[in-house]
C-alpha cells in the first residue's frame, strides 16, 4: 500500500490491517481487516457497544489505533491532506444549536476553503435534498430532532467528500425519515460516492451493498445482506447477525 | 406535598454527587479555600511600602531629629525605608518618578536645626518658624499615598514629643508626582477593567469549549482541514474583541460618568486587555479538557477568579497583600495587567515603560495558546 499522496482511482475507499485500538484493559476493536470499494455503501453492523463508533473515529482520524493500519483513498490514517475528500456525520449530530440552519452549513463550507459563492449553491441544494429550504434562518434549537439530523448531514456533505463516515445517521429519527435518509444515500451512492455508516438497526443495512458485523470489537461475518440471509437460512439481516454470534461462540 | 417523593429527589440528587467524585471533593474543598483566601488576604494591614529617604539635616546641639525619627520608623512594619546615602533630593524625587518607591522624604540640612529654633521660641513665648519636611509621593494609589502621609506624621509627632515635651509646628509638604487629583475610583478603574476582561473571557471560554467537547462539534470541526492553531486561533480573536468592547464600555462609563482621567495611551491599555483577554481564554481552554462536564467546568472558575480578585492588586495594593500569598500574586496575570494599565493611566506612561509588563503578558497568552493547540493534538 502506497504512503504517498497520488489518488489511484483504482485504490479501495478504505483499507485497514490489522486495526486494533484498546481503552486500558477494555479492547474495542481487535484485529479489523476491511476493504471497502470505491462507490460502495457499506453498513458496519452489530449492538451498541460492538466496536462500530470506535472505527469510524479512528478512520475519522478522531482517535489514534492501538495496532495496525489504515488507508482511506490510498492514504494512510491520519491524513490531513485527505480530509477535504472524506465527510463525517458523527452519531451526536454535532451542530452548534445556537447558531442558525444557514450559519451551521456555512461555517463547515468555510472549514473546507470552499468559496464564498459556491458555498451558496452548495447550501441551496443541500437545504433542497434535506428538505428545509425554508428553515433556513432558523435557530437549529428551534428544530425538531430529525431536522436536526438532516441539518447535520447537510454539514457532513456540505464539501462534496468523495467518502463519508455516517456515525448511526438514524437513530432517534423517525420511520418517514428514516425511509428518506437511506434514498439520500442511494442518492450519494448513485453520484459514485463511498458512503460508510454503521448502525444497530440492522433489517434497514439490508439495502447496503456489503455489511460487515460487529460483535465485542471483532468482526464476526462480511459479505452482501442477501447472502448473508441466504447462508445463514435466516429470514432477516438481524436473524442472520444471530446465527453468525451463535456459530462465533460455539 | 409528598415527602417522600420529596426525599425521592433529594436521595437522587445526593446520588448523583456519589457518582462525581471530583464534584464532591469539590463541595468540601472550595469552602476549605475561600475561607482560606479571604481570611489571609483580609488579615493583612499595608505593608513593606517602599519609601526612601534623603537625608540632608546637619543635625543640632542635642543630636539629630530627623535620625530618630528615620530610626522610629524604620521600627514599624508599614514602611519599608531604604536611606540613600549622600543624595539630593532630586535624587529621591526621581526614584518616585520612575515608580521605584511609593514615597520619597527629604529632610532638609537644617531640618534639626529650625525644629531647635521652634521649641526654643515657643518656650519664649516669641514665634515660632515652622520648619518643614518635604515628601514626594505617587499618588497612583490614593490608599498608599494617604498611609504614607499618615504614618510619617504620627512618628514625627510621637519623636518630637519625646524629645522636646511639646510639638513644635512641622508642616509636612506632599508633592504628588503622579495622580495629584487621583481618587479611588481612578485606581480602581483600570482594575476593574481588567478583572472584566479576564473573567468574561475565561468563562466564555471554559463554558463553550467544554460544550463544543460534549456535544461533539469539536471533533468534528477536527476532521474538517481547519488546524488546532485555528480554531484555537479564531477563539482567541473572537474573546479577545469581546474583552476590548467591554473594556472600551468600561473605559467610556468611567470617564463619562466618574471623572476618571486617561493620562496616556488608550490603545496601550486596549493592547493590554487584549493579551490578558487571550491569555484568559486558552486558560479557559486548557482548563476544558479536564473538565468532562459544564458543571465541573464551573468548579473551576472560583478557583482561578477567587485569587484573581483578591490578590492581583485589583481593590487594594499587592502591598496590602499579607506577605505569604504576594509570591501568588506574581503568578496571577492579572497582576501585570492592572499595573501596566494604573501605569498608563494614572502616570501616562507609554510601552517604554510597561513593556515588562506586557511582556509577560504577551509570554501568557502565547503560553496558553501553544498549549491549547498541543492538548488538542495530543487528544487524538
Amino acid at each position: 500500500m502506497s504512503e504517498g499522496t497520488e489518488d489511484g482511482e483504482d485504490r479501495p475507499a478504505v483499507v485497514t490491517r490489522g486495526l486494533g485500538k484498546s481503552f486500558g484493559d477494555v479492547v474495542a476493536v481487535r484485529d479489523l481487516n476491511l476493504e471497502i470499494g470505491r462507490g460502495v455503501m457499506y453498513g458496519l453492523i452489530g449492538p451498541n457497544g460492538s466496536g462500530k463508533t470506535t472505527i469510524i473515529r479512528i478512520l475519522s482520524g478522531l482517535l489514534s489505533a492501538s495496532t495496525g493500519e489504515a488507508w482511506l483513498l490510498g492514504e494512510r490514517v491520519p491524513a490531513r491532506a485527505n480530509r477535504p475528500r472524506i465527510g463525517y456525520m458523527p452519531q451526536e449530530m454535532a451542530i452548534y444549536t445556537d447558531l442558525t440552519v444557514h450559519e451551521n452549513i456555512d461555517l463547515f463550507g468555510e472549514m473546507y476553503s470552499i468559496p464564498a459563492e459556491e458555498r451558496a449553491e452548495r447550501e441551496d441544494s443541500l437545504l433542497a435534498m434535506i428538505g428545509l429550504k425554508e428553515r433556513r434562518d432558523s435557530l437549529v434549537s428551534n428544530l425538531s430532532g430529525g431536522m436536526k439530523h438532516r441539518v447535520s448531514l447537510a454539514c457532513a456533505l456540505v464539501h462534496d467528500p468523495e467518502l463519508v463516515f455516517l456515525d448511526e445517521p438514524t437513530v432517534g429519527v423517525d420511520p418517514e425519515l428514516r425511509k428518506g435518509f437511506w434514498d439520500y444515500f442511494a442518492n450519494l451512492k448513485a453520484r459514485g460516492k463511498t458512503v460508510v455508516l454503521t448502525t444497530h438497526y440492522m433489517d434497514e443495512a439490508v439495502r447496503c451493498d456489503a455489511v460487515g458485523m460487529m460483535r465485542l470489537g471483532r468482526m464476526i461475518a462480511e459479505g452482501a445482506p442477501m447472502e448473508l440471509i441466504e447462508s445463514t437460512e435466516s429470514a432477516t439481516l438481524e436473524d442472520a447477525f444471530i446465527a453468525k454470534a451463535r456459530e462465533e461462540s460455539a | 406535598m409528598n415527602v417522600r417523593r420529596m426525599m425521592g429527589v433529594a436521595r437522587k440528587t445526593l446520588r448523583s454527587l456519589r457518582h462525581d467524585r471530583r464534584t464532591a471533593g469539590f463541595l468540601v474543598f472550595m469552602p476549605l479555600f475561600m475561607i482560606a483566601i479571604f481570611g489571609y488576604t483580609f488579615g493583612g494591614d499595608l505593608k513593606d511600602v517602599d519609601v526612601v529617604i534623603v537625608n540632608l539635616d546637619a543635625g543640632g546641639e542635642n543630636g539629630s531629629m530627623s535620625a530618630m525619627i528615620i530610626e522610629e520608623l524604620s521600627s514599624g512594619e508599614t514602611l519599608r525605608l531604604t536611606v540613600l546615602e549622600g543624595a539630593g533630593a532630586v535624587d529621591g524625587e526621581q526614584l518616585v518618578r520612575d515608580a521605584d518607591a511609593w514615597a520619597a522624604i527629604v529632610f532638609a540640612s537644617d531640618f534639626t536645626a529650625r525644629a531647635d529654633a521652634a521649641v526654643d521660641a515657643m518656650r519664649a513665648g516669641t514665634t515660632a518658624y515652622p520648619g518643614v519636611l518635604s515628601v514626594y509621593l505617587d499618588g497612583t494609589n490614593p490608599n498608599i499615598a494617604q498611609a504614607v502621609l499618615t504614618e510619617i506624621a504620627t512618628t514625627m509627632q510621637r519623636v518630637l514629643l519625646a524629645q522636646y515635651g511639646l510639638m513644635p509646628p512641622i508642616a509636612v509638604s506632599g508633592e504628588m508626582i503622579y495622580g495629584e487629583d487621583a481618587e479611588f475610583i481612578d485606581f480602581f478603574a483600570p482594575g476593574v477593567m481588567g478583572l472584566a476582561a479576564m473573567m468574561v473571557t475565561f468563562m466564555l471560554s471554559i463554558i463553550s469549549f467544554v460544550h463544543e467537547r460534549t456535544t461533539g462539534t469539536l471533533d468534528r470541526l477536527l476532521t474538517t482541514p481547519a488546524t488546532e492553531g485555528e480554531i484555537v486561533g479564531g477563539y482567541a480573536a473572537a474573546l479577545g474583541l469581546v474583552a476590548l468592547v467591554q473594556s472600551v464600555v468600561i473605559l467610556v462609563t468611567a470617564v463619562l460618568l466618574f471623572d476618571v482621567e486617561v493620562e496616556g495611551s488608550i490603545l496601550l491599555v486596549l493592547a493590554t486587555i487584549l493579551l490578558l483577554g487571550i491569555g484568559s481564554q486558552g486558560l479557559g481552554f486548557l482548563l476544558s479538557s479536564i473538565a468532562k462536564t459544564e458543571f465541573q467546568a464551573v468548579q473551576f472558575m472560583p478557583i482561578i477568579l477567587f485569587p484573581s480578585i483578591l490578590l492581583a492588586g485589583v481593590f487594594w495594593p499587592i502591598e496590602a497583600v499579607p506577605e505569604l500569598l504576594r509570591p501568588v500574586s506574581y503568578f496571577i496575570p492579572l497582576t501585570y495587567a492592572v499595573e501596566a494599565c494604573r501605569s498608563v493611566m494614572i502616570r501616562g506612561w507609554d510601552l517604554g515603560d510597561v513593556w515588562p509588563q506586557l511582556l509577560v503578558l504577551a509570554a501568557f497568552a502565547a503560553a496558553m495558546l501553544i498549549l491549547s493547540a498541543y492538548s488538542l493534538k495530543r487528544r487524538r
